[in-house]
């Protein structure tokens, strides 16, 4: 795919340029930090409490605390991709090199990904923290990770989009973490239902319901084909968007 | 290497392109003119496949820029209006990013970057933040960046707007050294730019052609509506002289402080040159000397008479009426 690596890079420059990246790294690790503080005085404190679940499960699984962030951080990485682009007119150049608008759109979606991914990074430390002091399973932690990127994948993906659809960076951050927190509410909104067809169908959608399948090793299929697709559709149809510029 | 086969572009009801259908052959330089809003930012941005047509197709290289793009936009360096950068990276930066973008190889991207930083005449900015270049250095990189894949054909949205006079001859100078080895279409509103560097003429007004040709074929279109007449002299004694002559109007005098240069109109267009011979004549006969004789039709003149006009009273289209009556 022609171009992708340059506006891979040249958008990570960005991100980087200006200081989104590390303030949302900042931000995020701090949230992260505290979380994890808290977890490991509770464990420390009172052993018993969460019966059968290690603190690596707990970190990943327990909580949508944990998740709650990045209903925020990820519309932020996001939200220049294209806004930005659109209002200072720098689109017309970056349209008519000779690339597709798929390697445009993938490009940018992967830089943010990849700080995505460089932000997580530093949380394996408090996984070998956790190993030094008692037993670990690794692999809970590799599904744990996989989860988590799986719903980075979906909310950037979302963020994509929401940045193609107005020339304002606020509107299309704002749009996506709408959008996101919507899915958020149906995972507490299906603790309302009985059991039956309502309710899981909102727990199929719900953060937390992948997220304590996948922080105990279940990796469900259906779970994945959701959130694969849930990423692949924004970016699918910011691909469109960007075709559809054209005949504006 | 350019052929726009009637192109038609819409803006909701809004219809800014009309049917529009021009040639430009391999090596010439041509000048794309037009008032403000008449359509010629829009049609280079299909040209350069940023918008799509709403109907009619245009060929770079005998290559559609409908159903294929990629191909075509590989051949084009275009330099969009007001050429927006991205202010966050430093020249050198933004120009290798941009090669590597349209796909210069990696071995020769140096080389061809640090050719453009010297043809673009922006030797020793390489390492400046393109947010604090000003406007003229601004329009050099996106003119680097339009020169750096080596490309067939440049298309240059208004290259010389906003500069500065010298910055204005550089652009035109460098311009004229890049007729060697590309194909040219650059547009802009200043006629005495089209006149320095380019070899033809293509004239829009209102998303409609109306003049296309050789910069004397655009002049000739345009009969001179008047006479420039240099004397030696009494001027007021001229002008009493010029009073009564068949064919000509109004005498004025173009300096009041100079007084040897008086400008005749012609009442009739269609008998400039025996109108001419009856006003040297005339001016003789009061023993009034006649220095200079120019007819005046500049391009600028070509430019507001044919632009000025309703697109429906086109040369053309007077002589078919003419001809129909
Ligand atoms: N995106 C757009 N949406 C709606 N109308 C537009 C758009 N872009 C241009 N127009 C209209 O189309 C017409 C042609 O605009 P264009 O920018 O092509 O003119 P131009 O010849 O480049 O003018 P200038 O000399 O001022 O640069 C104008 O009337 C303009 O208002
Ligand atoms: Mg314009």
């Amino acid at each position: 795919m022609r171009g992708l690596w340059p506006i891979l890079k040249r958008e990570l420059l960005g991100l980087f340029v200006t200081p989104i990246a590390w303030v949302i790294m900042a931000a995020f690790l701090f949230i992260e930090g505290l979380f994890f503080y808290f977890l490991i005085m509770s464990y420390s404190s009172q052993s018993d409490v969460i019966v059968g679940m290690g603190p690596a499960e707990a970190f990943f699984g327990q909580s949508e605390f944990f998740y709650f962030p990045l209903v925020l951080i990820c519309p932020v990485l996001t939200m220049r991709l294209f806004a930005e682009e659109r209002k200072s007119g720098t689109i017309e150049a970056l349209l008519t090199a000779p690339v597709t608008p798929a390697a445009v759109v993938l490009g940018k979606y992967l830089a943010t990904l990849c700080v995505y991914v460089v932000m997580w990074a530093p949380t394996v430390l408090y996984m070998f923290i956790l190993s030094s002091h008692g037993e670990i399973d690794w692999s809970l932690v590799a599904t744990g990770y996989a989860g988590t990127l799986l719903v980075g994948m979906a909310y950037l993906a979302i963020g994509t989009l929401a940045s193609a659809l107005t020339s304002s960076q606020l509107a299309a951050a704002m749009g996506a973490t709408v959008f996101i927190l919507a899915f958020f509410v149906m995972g507490y909104a299906a603790r309302g239902f009985d059991e039956g067809s309502t309710r899981s169908m909102l727990e199929h959608v719900a953060v937390s319901s992948l997220m304590n399948d996948f922080s105990r090793g279940l990796v469900d299929s259906r779970r994945l084909v959701f959130w694969v697709s849930f990423a692949i559709i924004p970016l699918y149809a910011t691909i469109r968007t960007v075709e559809s510029w054209r005949w504006g | 290497m350019i052929a726009c086969h009637k192109l038609c572009k819409d803006y909701g009801s809004f219809r800014a392109l009309k049917n529009l259908s021009f040639e430009v052959a391999r090596g010439e330089v041509v000048g794309f003119l037009g008032p403000n809003g008449a359509g010629k930012s829009t049609t280079l941005r299909i040209l350069s496949g940023f918008l799509g047509p709403t109907s009619g197709d245009a060929r770079i290289n005998g290559h559609s820029i409908v159903d294929e793009p990629i191909v075509a936009k590989s051949m084009i360096g275009y330099m969009p209006e007001a050429a927006p950068l991205y202010t966050e990276m430093r020249v050198g930066e933004y120009l290798l990013y941009r090669a590597e973008l349209k796909g210069v190889a990696r071995a020769s991207r140096k080389t061809a970057v640090s050719r453009v930083i010297a043809d673009a005449g922006l030797d020793g900015m390489d390492g400046v933040l393109i947010g604090h270049l000003s406007k003229g250095y601004r329009q050099r990189v996106g003119l680097a960046d339009a020169l750096v894949a080596s490309p067939p054909l440049l298309i240059l949205d208004e290259p010389t707007a906003g500069l500065d006079p010298n910055q204005i001859r550089e652009v035109r100078a460098l311009i004229s050294r890049l007729k060697e080895k590309h194909t040219i279409l650059v547009s802009t509103h200043i006629l005495s730019e089209v006149e320095a560097m380019c070899d033809k003429g293509v004239l829009i007004a209102r998303g409609e052609l109306i003049a296309q040709g050789t910069l004397a074929e655009l002049r000739a279109l345009r009969r001179p509506r008047a006479v420039r007449i240099r004397i030696r002299g009494d001027a007021s004694a001229a002008k009493k002289a010029l009073v009564d002559i068949q064919g000509a109007g109004e005498t004025t005098i173009e300096d009041s402080a100079d007084r040897s240069r008086l400008s005749v109109s012609f009442s009739d267009p269609d008998d400039a040159d025996a109108t001419t011979a009856r006003i040297v004549a005339a001016l003789s006969r009061v023993q009034i000397g006649v220095v200079e004789v120019v007819p005046s039709s500049s391009l600028e003149q070509v430019f507001a008479d044919l632009t000025a006009r309703a697109p429906t009273a086109t040369a053309g289209d007077a002589k078919k009426r003419k001809g129909q009556r």
